[in-house]
């Protein structure tokens, strides 16, 4: 585990921490008054680390994602992706994936992996190139010229991660990116994201209401309470990697499990 | 016996239309000034070929401006109401309500502002077919899933490239939609103020023909106003098609594609 040395300016090299989040809180000014959403989060995630955030429907997770990825502007405190505060969406330093695969259906599968470079008026040979290696990577590489409506509910959710991931992006952030899912895909799919996390290195924040998925795919778990949001637990995972399903019937998984219900048991 | 396709079936029925348009006023059942013989008809149609065609062009002409400012008017006016919060609920029930109103009552004020010409059909006409085409832009626009707009902002896409990449293309079914309504009324409204008040036209020429009780003219002018509208509905058809090809292109891959492509989710409603 990296020290926090954070005071060296040295934008070449890799940070220590890809996220820090500096006493966050944040406030909906909705039609019926001041919602408070967060108080007062703290979380740091070292580079290359996969954190996993649980916590009750409607404690904020969705809100502290889209301030991570710059899509919301926090009330108060200080956010940091890869060094820098992200006042606006930079998908060349944080790819986002949605519950809802939120491709377009207007576009082939392909073209909405070139979707982020188009924006970028990348041109056209270097986006197909770039698109096509990403399918590839998430096991789509013949399937480009489909429609979203051909592709089943999983292999939209892998065209949104190679989306998400086209513009190299060291962080990739997922709001529940598997809820829609059918258990058995739903497995299968959190195995695949570890082997593409573990190809490519990325920082992973996941939000997900599973416990079972977040142990099984996380090196920490952060636990939130009701609304408005804290960070109650930190849960370190200390289970070997690379991980393996066998590991869910372990007393360790089960008691990492407990814990993290307990905590969120407590609160409501 | 096997069941005939519904296409068989269809082609027998317009073809036993046809037969019993000739058939029903030979046989003297009604009336060849109620229904005068298909032939009768066609034949007087070729002869007064010049007349009809003229007509046409006529009728044509007020379409193509009548449909510009439908089509114009209610696209642009239909996406301010449906992307500006403020301007939709001062506006929509306004226009929800005018859409009610039998618009036709207002075409004798339109005669006395543009006169009997041409003028007075493409502004009639032109309001007739605006309020479906606005009415669906501003429902197409404002029904855009929340989630693509969100998508595009988090992969850094600007105001102009949210409009031009999500907005237009997540609105194009439903505007179309529009616009084949909105079309199919400008037709309507053309031929009906032709009818009421004028001296051209495909409605002009119904008009003229039945108060001299000329019904095979009556007649020819009708079968004018019918390919017309077949023709215009055609066409909309194809560029329904060529936009969103993305839509049936189901078929077409997973016939030609692995056995896995039969696991295909409905697609899932736009
Ligand atoms: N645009 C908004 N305006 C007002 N209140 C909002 C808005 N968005 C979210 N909220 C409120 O803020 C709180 C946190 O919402 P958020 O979507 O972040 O929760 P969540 O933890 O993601 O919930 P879930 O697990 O159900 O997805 C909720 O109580 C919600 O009602
Ligand atoms: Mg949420």
């Amino acid at each position: 585990m990296q020290p926090m040395a954070k005071l060296k300016p040295q934008p070449e090299t890799t940070r220590a921490n890809a996220v820090e989040v500096t006493g966050v809180s944040h406030i909906y000014h909705g039609r019926d008054g001041a919602v408070p959403a967060l108080t007062d989060i703290d979380m740091t995630v070292p580079a290359g680390r996969f954190t996993v955030i649980v916590g009750p429907s409607g404690c904020g997770k969705t809100s502290l994602l889209m301030m991570l990825a710059g899509l919301r502007t926090p009330t108060s405190g200080t956010i940091l992706c890869d060094g820098r505060p992200i006042p606006s969406p930079d998908p060349q330093r944080v790819g986002v994936v949605f519950q809802e695969a939120s491709l377009y259906p207007w576009l082939t599968a392909l073209d909405n992996v070139e979707f982020p470079l188009a924006l970028k008026g990348a041109p056209r040979s270097e986006r197909r190139e770039r698109a096509q290696a990403m399918l590839k990577l998430v096991g789509l590489g013949s399937f480009g010229g489909r429609y979203p409506h051909e592709l089943s509910g999983g292999m939209k959710q892998r065209v949104s991660i190679a989306r998400g991931l086209v513009q190299g992006p060291p962080v990739l952030l997922m709001d529940e990116p598997f809820a829609a899912l059918d258990e058995q895909t739903r497995m299968t799919m959190g195995h695949e994201l570890l082997r593409i996390w573990d190809e490519t290195n990325k920082t992973v924040v996941f939000i997900t209401h599973s416990l079972t998925e977040a142990v099984y795919l996380a090196d920490e778990v952060l636990v939130m309470s009701a609304r408005p949001g804290r960070i109650i637990d930190r849960v370190a995972v200390d289970l070997p990697r690379p991980r393996t399903y066998q590991m869910m019937a372990t007393d360790k998984f089960g008691q990492l499990r407990e814990r993290i219900w307990q905590q969120i048991r407590a609160k409501e | 016996m096997t069941r005939p396709s519904p296409r068989t079936v269809r082609r027998l029925i317009g073809l036993a239309v046809l037969v019993l348009w000739e058939a029903v006023p030979r046989l003297g059942i009604l009336p060849e000034l109620f229904v005068p013989p298909l032939t009768k008809t066609l034949a007087v149609l070729w002869s007064d070929r010049l007349i009809y065609f003229g007509g046409l062009m006529v009728t044509l002409y007020e379409v193509f401006f009548a449909m510009l400012i439908a089509c114009g008017a209610g696209i642009a006016l239909g996406a301010v109401v449906g992307g500006v919060a403020v301007v939709r609920n001062l506006m929509l029930p306004v226009v929800s309500s005018l859409y009610a109103i039998p618009i036709v009552i207002l075409y004798p004020i339109f005669t006395a502002w543009f006169g009997i010409g041409s003028e007075s059909k493409i502004a009639f006409a032109g309001v007739y077919g605006f309020f479906p085409v606005m009415l669906s832009t501003a429902a197409g626009i404002r029904t855009i899933d929340e989630q693509y707009l969100l998508a595009a902002r988090s992969m850094g896409a600007s105001l102009p490239q949210l409009i031009t990449r999500v907005i237009i293309p997540a609105a194009i079914p439903t505007v179309l939609a529009g616009l084949r309504l909105g079309g199919a009324l400008t037709i309507i409204g053309v031929v009906v103020s032709e009818m009421l008040t004028s001296a051209s036209g495909i409605g002009y020429l119904v008009t003229i023909n039945r108060t001299i009780l000329d019904s095979p003219r009556v007649f020819a002018a009708i079968i004018v106003v019918l390919l017309l509208s077949i023709a215009f509905d055609l066409a909309v058809r194809a560029i329904e098609r060529r936009t969103m090809a993305w839509q049936t292109a189901g078929r077409r891959v997973a016939s030609s594609e692995d056995v896995r492509a039969a696991r295909m989710p409905a697609p899932a409603a736009a």
